[in-house]
């Protein structure tokens, strides 16, 4: 990337890490490029001599209402370091300004994600204790974390898609931003939040050595499941009905096989092509992603 | 009403519009126009106030009827989109992601209203803030700000991009007295004479400053035209006295101790006064509510005793 990163321009310039004249003077006559002006920004709020050496060049009215733009700025936040780093790889830096708002990425469920994952994967770990020592069966064992995985996907789309978990879900319909993008980009942000930590306690269990890699199709597959029911459902149907298209395969199998053949080789085929399938009815019928137009 | 209005100054024009909810209809063959300058939308609870400016959000759909908002048809889709980039929409019952700071969610409004530069986006959330007089506010959580707070926040929201269309939905419930006079100030100052739809229960409000009025009631539109108006549609309904008068709607006794009434007809030799605006909108939902003329009003009147 040509943009530097805003503390080097800053201090690049002047003696022992202040603002040389020239960035303050192609500050004051707004000469500086965005990302410029902002480092200048950024470091005058924390140090006085600069502001005092600013104030030579940059005339009241402008300092004033920019120390309120500068005041606004700060308040609504810097951004993290995950915010930073995806904006880097290219991500707009407005989608994640967006993805603030989405309840699937708030540290209250990730840490239900991951309390939820523990307690399934202990659960898995201390049957295959139990079973190694006779007394247990199949059941206990992986039976839970299969079931558990790709419903907690499930959990954070809903999250992500029910206007419930949207107070100001008005605001957004109202809004000229695409409903579609939105939705999609707050869907796939909670994909892959429960995803990673899914794939992870994969490793714990006492399965194969292949489960992690073999749990991504499955939730994939309810994702666009999800995605599609909810254009032709409610909601709260479109749950139901992607919820079922695991459970039921995974209670199905389990009574009958291993339970990990729902996730072996052809089950694979077969997940693979129902996640293409509804992904292909949820991109056809993406309009009805719009709320309160159509009901 | 102003009949220099022609079609064409009509920012919103709505025809024969309609919307039901199971058997309630909310809006029944509505049919208006609105200019430049700020409405007023009066009605009791339930009259389809909330469904009406919802309606011309674009985030709810009539079942019969035409909206045109600037000349736009919100039912296509890129018409909807280009309408929505021109509208300020604060609803009635705005909820906030509670985590946020004051500053944090007007930028999260701000995006969706496709203000993509950051250094804008915090340029327009100033602005807004100082709007409202929220900007010591800007890095509070939501959460630990006063109802009244919230509902301003609600209006910087609405007021963010400039739009040539707002759409507020009861904006000053749960200001205090000041925080209502400045509303009216800041509704008064808005850069761009933008066209301005409120929805209200004080017909304080209406007075003040709104240059039209429309009286919902039932779904029906039941009176348009300016306040003075609308006070005119009681005139010759409103007289004084000094005891209670058994043919009157309402009779309440003013501070000067005198008597008000208002009714269907004052009777012989008493004084008849200049009606408000509140007198105008209250003859035209009690007239509304019981067509069935004299035996309407007593019954309304025995009850009031
Ligand atoms: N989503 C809904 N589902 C069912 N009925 C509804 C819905 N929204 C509104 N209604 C009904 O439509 C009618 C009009 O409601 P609306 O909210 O538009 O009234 P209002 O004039 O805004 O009232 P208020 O002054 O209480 O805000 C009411 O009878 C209400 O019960
Ligand atoms: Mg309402
Ligand atoms: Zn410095």
């Amino acid at each position: 990337m040509t943009t530097p990163f805003p503390d080097q321009v800053a201090s690049a310039d002047g003696p022992g890490g202040h603002l040389g004249g020239e960035v303050l003077a192609a500050y004051a006559t707004n000469r500086l490029d965005e990302v410029a002006a902002w480092s200048v920004e950024a470091h005058v709020t924390t140090c006085s001599a600069c502001r005092v050496a600013l104030r030579a060049f940059v005339d009241r009215d402008r300092l004033a209402r920019n120390r309120s733009v500068l005041l606004a700025a700060a308040a609504v936040g810097e951004p993290g370091p995950a915010r930073r780093l995806l904006s880097r790889v290219g991500v707009p830096e407005h989608l994640l300004g967006l993805l603030a708002a989405t309840p699937s990425l708030r540290r209250s469920w990730l840490l239900s994600v991951l309390g939820v994952l523990a307690v399934v994967a202990g659960e898995s770990v201390l049957a295959n204790h139990l079973w190694n020592r006779g007394s247990g069966s199949t059941w206990g064992v992986l039976v839970p974390f299969l079931l558990v995985g790709p419903l907690l996907v499930l959990g954070g789309v809903a999250l992500a898609f029910l206007p419930l978990f949207d107070p100001s879900h008005q605001l957004a319909a109202a809004a000229p931003f695409p409903g579609v993008n939105l939705l999609l980009a707050r869907a796939v942000s909670a994909l892959l939040a429960a995803l990673l930590p899914v794939a992870v306690a994969a490793f714990f269990v006492p399965g194969p050595g292949w489960l992690p890699a073999a749990m991504l199709l499955p939730c994939l597959a309810v994702w666009c499941v999800a995605l599609a029911a909810v254009t032709v459902v409610g909601a709260t149907a479109a749950a139901v009905v992607s919820a079922a298209t695991w459970v039921l395969p995974v209670i199905v199998v389990a009574a009958s096989h291993p339970a990990l053949a729902v996730v072996r080789w052809h089950a694979q085929v077969a997940w693979a092509a129902l996640a293409a399938a509804a992904a292909v009815v949820a991109f056809v019928r993406r309009d009805r992603f719009e709320m309160g137009w159509t009901r | 009403m102003d009949e220099m209005t022609t079609d064409v100054d009509l920012a919103v024009r709505v025809e024969g519009l309609s919307r039901r909810y199971g058997p309630v209809r909310a809006l029944d063959d509505v049919e208006m126009g609105m200019g430049r300058g700020i409405t007023g939308l009066l009605g009791p609870n339930g009259a389809g106030k909330t469904t009406l400016l919802s309606i011309l959000a674009t985030i709810n759909q009539p079942d019969a009827g035409r909206v045109s908002v600037f000349g736009l048809d919100p039912a296509d889709t890129a018409q909807r989109v280009e309408i929505r980039r021109r509208l300020g929409f604060l609803p009635q019952e705005l909820g906030f992601h509670r985590h946020f700071t004051v500053a944090g969610f007007l930028d999260y409004v701000a995006i969706l209203k496709e203000i993509v530069d950051r250094r804008r986006r915090a340029e327009e959330v100033a602005r807004v803030l100082a709007a409202v007089g929220l900007q010591g506010m800007a890095g509070r959580r939501i959460r630990a700000l006063s109802g009244g707070m919230r509902q301003r926040l609600g209006i910087a929201q609405a007021l963010l991009g400039d739009p040539d269309l707002l759409l507020l939905d009861e904006p000053t419930a749960g200001l205090d007295p000041e925080q209502q006079l400045r509303f009216r100030e800041l509704l008064s100052n808005l850069p761009g004479d933008p066209t301005i739809v409120l929805s209200t229960h004080q017909v304080d409000d209406v007075s003040a400053i709104c240059s039209h009025v429309v009286v919902l009631l039932a779904g029906k539109v039941r009176f348009t035209g300016t306040p003075a108006e609308l006070a005119d549609t009681a005139a010759g309904h409103v007289w004084t006295s000094h005891q209670r008068d058994p043919h009157a709607l309402l009779s309440w006794r003013g501070g000067d101790n005198r008597w008000r009434h208002l009714g269907e007809r004052p009777p012989a030799g008493v004084e008849v006064t200049a009606a408000t605006v509140d007198e105008g909108y209250l003859l035209l939902s009690h007239t509304v509510d019981n067509p069935s003329t004299t035996r309407g009003w007593r019954r309304v009147g025995r009850r009031d005793r």
